[in-house]
């Protein structure tokens, strides 16, 4: 098992450091001189020079990477030129938006499908079964956006009972954050239980027909006990892996939701840095996004490797 | 100082005179808050580092900050900051005295130092500022005592008064204390001597002002907080003052204006102001070089159809650049009418195929204006292409002069002078046409140093004359300014500039 | 058994009951609407539309008439030319993209798959990197910086989709290497590239069909998406994203304008999704007879 870690981290290491390097090469080769926009009317090519030679600009590309490597490895994400705002902080003021969004969004999407699973799983091909696997399979092929528009149009337009755009701050007012986040989390739900569903369906099916399952069945215990104690278990492993996955995923925030329902998460954030051209915020921010996935999907590795009995015990 | 006798454009942050004669029967009262959805997310408030204000910038900047003079409810110049001014008969020196006992909302106290060093700031060449073009006639101010400040100018400037009133980038005053100590971080903490301070400042989300109980006029402000939250997607905004989560919107859709002024829960206030929308040819560029194809391009505009297609009607064509809320109202401009024969006739004698890009901002309604300029144009055979950038690039890209045409605004000001001086002159940083006319600097140069208003109310006509004919500029639209807000919400004053000025509003409890 | 689910193993025996049993109705449905889509956008410029960018500023807004079958939008375009010439634009690039995608990454996952060591080792570990990159912000970035432009779009989206193509390849061909028929090739003395394009190929071609009609359902979407924030395809070609977009602004007095182009995405979307995922359960290299 120790082992195990300790090649996946060997692994982690140089993608992270990849990840790294692509992120500064796609800001530093995005056209539009960050001196340009920062100067303005203001940029005559003396003035332009002068910058890039503030900001070490006129320095070979590598020896910029390695510079701001630094930083980064010491905390430091850059300061926004629009703002004067350290990156750093703009992430923190938005994280915990995004985060609210993904955990309501997976424990709906849990909520709605993992009861579904089990309902089709007893009773494969059944008219229930086909009923909302091809529910499941429409979901899928809703883009994000007009979902969002749907929703809206019937629960803000036409009913008028949850709000479309006014977002609370959780510390401010915990009922009228629940509130706001409604739409927005039931947007992400939606998406996100069709794969829950699929997943865990074919898992219980499966599981189902284990030599282990029909000897529960002949001794005689109950449909029930036999559903969630000795099928759900082991598919509670799958479930953890989409979970953690999806977490790794949305942590990017969902910038289609973001922007819809106008909640200032990390999604919002990077839009808004590629719009008004600040360099600085997209590069530590596609950064922090990017490693935060790395991350996120190396841990949900390394629990999946903990857990499968199998592979644990070194059978692939 | 111009006088004249119809209640006009102008800011009016407009307390004193006007409030102090129009209070309604005892409804006025103390305390609660208020919400502003503006569109724009705020960047911050340091010129050196923002540039220039938008206009959510200058809801917020009205609120924290002041400046030196205010115009009251008919447009003349009135004490703001400073108490009291004289200028030297050239109209080159101008002197204020400053208002005794004000304090910065850090403590630091308000004198003649502040003020120098606010402009100076702006003026310094290493600084860079973009804000510098818009006080490039400021050659230098001094402090000879603390309660005096002394401004030179480069050119004499009969309405300098006045100018210096909207609370605009340049004029508002901050706190030095501050701006030392905090460097780059002031941008996000700004500090200056009006009626309300920062309290919070959720990024991305919202402002949170409160109340400053050391505010000189002890009896103001009336609300206890205001919150300034951007809200850039038009319908969530306009959702937003339906459902109550706003009090007032700044809201520029004409579909969304029209409903709310038949909704009974909402109010739509609205003002004419002077400026217009305008767009800029460059004329160093082909085929914009020649005269022949803006003339025609501008025949081929049907501005009463854009009007009422785009804009429901509630903009209207303008003729000429100063506008319905200008002193500045000339029998005949010499607009040109909408005439496609005439325009494909202009375009058969220039002999050669006209393609071009046309900037637009990166916002539904900047696709929708350019795809019905594109329209109109295709109608009579021009190719347009439609380059959308967002608001920055689009000012960095006009002053680089990186354009075929672009969008820009004149926006309401008390007096023409200073926009149509940077926007027509030769030379003029801002002449992003870069066109060049003796004849019109001649009328701008009278139009500046003139006393009579007469005359330079002519020299304008003739100059709007000019300018239609040859079609450097030309302004589709005028400036209407709406915003929307619950009927409780009293105490704000006329749009001036497109400033939303909640300082001396109040919730009326009946 | 559930159509979703792939199950048990195929034999040749009782192909046609198969066939019958798994593809439907549903199947043959869906595949008509897109060989309809497809025709319709391919032969766009001779049908007698409207031209999608006349706008007719009288009648904006305009219920479905003779003149307009579907309608106007808000600028009084016609609907119907505009949801036809969108499709044009929406398959463009949603059928490029996959391709060049499925070209690239397919070619990178066999190569990865079947020679292994540090070609592989590489490929995957690139693959990883590129996964890692909210795909979304780098395709805003890449056409608000490039330009917008239908090129650029494909461009971008099928840099996007090679590491997952590269996956789905590589899978396949690991699969494939170590069966017999291989080994018995290359026992024989068939070089490198015979194996590959004879042996190799042909099995996991099915599963990169297949992978590629989802796709294509992925890409409609994500230039859908692009469009309706306004970077994907550019005014005035018309694309079902920038109109769901447009009609978002007029949802409470003409719902149509929005909900027209999005009901012909989602159907469009809907069906190559039936269709590859069917192909998918059928041809997946797992249950495939040894």
């Amino acid at each position: 098992m120790l082992d195990l870690v300790g090649r996946k981290l060997i692994y982690l290491l140089p993608v992270l450091l990849a990840v790294t390097a692509l992120t500064f090469l796609i800001a530093a080769l995005l056209p539009g001189d960050l001196a340009l926009a920062m100067l303005g009317d203001q940029a005559t090519p003396e003035n332009v020079a002068a910058l890039h030679q503030k900001l070490g600009l006129d320095l070979p590309l590598w020896q910029q990477y390695l510079h701001w490597l630094r930083h980064v490895l010491s905390g430091d994400l850059g300061t926004s030129h629009r703002t004067g705002e350290t990156v750093v902080h703009a992430i923190a003021g938005r994280l915990p938006v995004s985060l609210e969004l993904l955990v309501i969004a997976q424990l709906g999407g849990l909520l709605i499908g993992v009861p579904l699973a089990m309902l089709c799983a007893v009773r494969p091909d059944s008219a229930v079964d086909r009923v909302v696997s091809g529910v499941a399979f429409g979901m899928l092929s809703m883009p994000p956006f007009l979902l969002a528009i749907v929703l809206i149009f019937i629960f803000a337009l036409r009913l008028g009972i949850l709000p479309a755009t006014a977002y609370v701050p959780l510390a401010q007012d915990v009922l009228g954050n629940l509130r706001s986040m409604a739409l927005p989390g039931a947007t992400l739900a939606l998406l996100e239980w069709p794969t829950i569903l699929r997943v865990l369906r074919s898992d219980l099916i499966s599981t189902l027909q284990e030599d282990y399952i029909a000897m529960a069945r002949a001794k005689g215990l109950t449909a029930r006990r036999i559903l969630f104690v000795h099928a759900l278990k082991p598919s509670s492993l799958t479930l953890v892996t989409v979970v953690g996955l999806n977490i790794g995923r949305l942590i990017g925030g969902a910038v289609i939701t973001e922007s819809i329902f106008a909640l200032p998460g990390i999604g919002r954030l990077l839009v808004e840095s590629i719009y008004t051209r600040d360099f600085i915020v997209l590069q530590g921010c596609v950064l922090f996004v990017a490693v935060a996935f790395v991350v996120v999907n190396f841990l949900v590795d390394l629990l999946y490797a903990a857990l499968d009995p199998r592979i644990r015990h070194g059978r692939a | 100082m111009p006088s004249d006798n119809r209640a006009r454009a102008g800011l009016a942050l407009a307390a004193f005179a006007a409030l102090a004669c129009a209070m309604p029967a005892g409804a006025q009262t103390r305390g609660g808050s208020a919400t502003i959805g503006v569109e724009q997310d705020i960047a911050g408030f340091d010129p050196l580092i923002v540039g220039v204000y938008d206009t959510g910038q200058e809801a917020a900047a009205v609120l924290i900050f002041e400046t030196l003079t205010r115009l009251d409810g008919s447009g003349k110049p009135a004490p703001g900051l400073a108490q009291s001014w004289e200028h030297s008969a050239d109209f080159k020196t101008w002197t204020f005295k400053l208002r005794p006992d004000v304090k910065f909302q850090d403590g630091s106290p308000f004198n003649a130092e502040a003020v120098a060093f606010n402009f100076q700031r702006q003026l310094d060449p290493n600084n860079h500022c973009r804000c510098a073009i818009y006080v490039s006639n400021i050659a230098k101010v001094e402090a000879p005592d603390p309660l005096t400040a002394v401004f030179q100018l480069k050119n004499p400037s009969p309405n300098f008064a006045p100018i210096l009133a909207p609370p605009t980038v340049n004029n508002v005053i901050h706190s030095p204390k501050a701006i030392r100590e905090m460097k780059e971080g002031y941008n996000r903490h700004p500090v200056g001597t009006g009626p309300f301070r920062l309290k919070s400042w959720q990024s991305g989300d919202r402002i949170v002002l409160d109340r400053n109980p050391d505010y000189w006029d002890k009896e103001r402000p009336y609300l206890d907080q205001i919150v300034v939250r951007p809200l850039p997607d038009n319908t969530a905004r306009f959702a937003s003052v339906l459902s109550g989560e706003s009090d007032i919107i700044w809201h520029d859709r004409a579909d969304d204006i029209v409903k709310a002024k038949k909704n009974p829960n909402v109010v739509v206030n609205e003002y004419a102001g002077s400026g217009a929308q305008v767009y800029a040819f460059n004329t160093k560029r082909p085929p914009f070089d020649d005269v022949r194809v803006r003339q025609a391009l501008r025949y081929a505009l049907d501005l009463k159809t854009y009007s009422d297609v785009a804009w429901e009607g509630l903009w209207k064509p303008a003729k000429d650049p100063w506008g319905p809320g200008s002193f500045v109202q000339c029998k005949d401009s010499g607009a040109l009418p909408y005439d496609p024969a005439k325009a494909k006739a202009l375009l058969k004698d220039y002999g050669k195929p006209v393609e071009f890009k046309m900037v637009v901002t990166a916002t539904p309604r900047g696709r929708q204006i350019g795809q019905i300029f594109q329209e109109m144009w295709r109608e009579i055979g021009v190719t347009m292409v439609i380059d959308q950038v967002d608001q920055t690039t689009l000012v960095t890209k006009a002053f680089r002069r990186d354009f075929d045409l672009t969008p820009w605004r004149i926006i309401d000001l008390a007096d023409p002078d200073p926009q149509a001086y940077a926007n027509f002159h030769t030379g003029s940083p801002v002449n992003l046409s870069d066109y060049s006319n003796p004849e019109v600097d001649k009328l701008l140069d009278d139009a500046r140093t003139s006393g009579d208003q007469e005359r330079r109310v002519e020299d304008y006509c003739k100059l709007a004359q000019i300018l239609n004919r040859e079609v450097p500029w030309f302004w589709p639209l005028d400036n209407h300014y709406f915003s929307i807000a619950k009927p409780g919400l009293k105490g704000v004053p006329k749009q001036y500039s497109d400033i939303i000025d909640l300082s001396g509003a109040w919730w009326d409890k009946k | 058994m559930a159509a979703l689910d792939a199950t048990g193993a195929l034999g040749t025996a009782g192909a046609a009951a198969w066939r019958r049993r798994r593809l439907g109705t549903v199947f043959w449905l869906a595949v008509a609407w897109i060989a309809l889509v497809l025709l319709l956008a391919f032969c766009s410029p001779l049908l007698p539309l409207a031209d999608p960018a006349k706008m007719s500023l009288l009648a904006r807004r305009a219920v479905p008439s003779a003149a307009h079958l579907l309608g106007t939008d808000a600028l009084g375009r016609d609907l119907l030319a505009r949801l036809i010439f969108g499709a044009r634009s929406s398959l463009a690039v949603g059928l490029l993209a996959p391709l060049a995608a499925t070209l690239i990454g397919g070619a990178l996952g066999l190569l990865a798959g079947y020679f292994r060591g540090w070609l592989e080792t590489i490929t995957v570990g690139a693959s990883d990197v590129l996964l890692a990159f909210p795909p979304l912000v780098l395709a805003l970035a890449v056409t608000a910086y490039l330009g917008q432009s239908v090129p650029n779009l494909i461009l971008v989206l099928a840099m996007l989709t090679v590491p997952a193509v590269t996956r789905i390849a590589r899978a396949g061909t690991l699969g494939v290497r170590e069966r017999d028929f291989v080994t018995a090739a290359r026992a024989l003395g068939a070089s490198h590239t015979r194996i590959l394009l004879r042996e190799i190929l042909p099995n996991i071609m099915l599963p990169l069909i297949a992978y590629f009609l989802v796709l294509v359902a992925v890409i409609i979407t994500a230039e859908g998406i692009l469009s309706f924030l306004g970077l994907g395809v550019p005014p005035p070609l018309p694309s079902w994203g920038s109109m769901i977009a447009e009609g978002r602004d007029n949802l409470d007095v003409a719902p149509q304008i929005a909900f027209i182009p999005a009901t012909a995405m989602f159907l469009t979307v809907l069906a190559f999704n039936l269709v590859g995922d069917r192909l998918r359960s059928i041809t997946d290299p797992r249950r495939a007879g040894s």
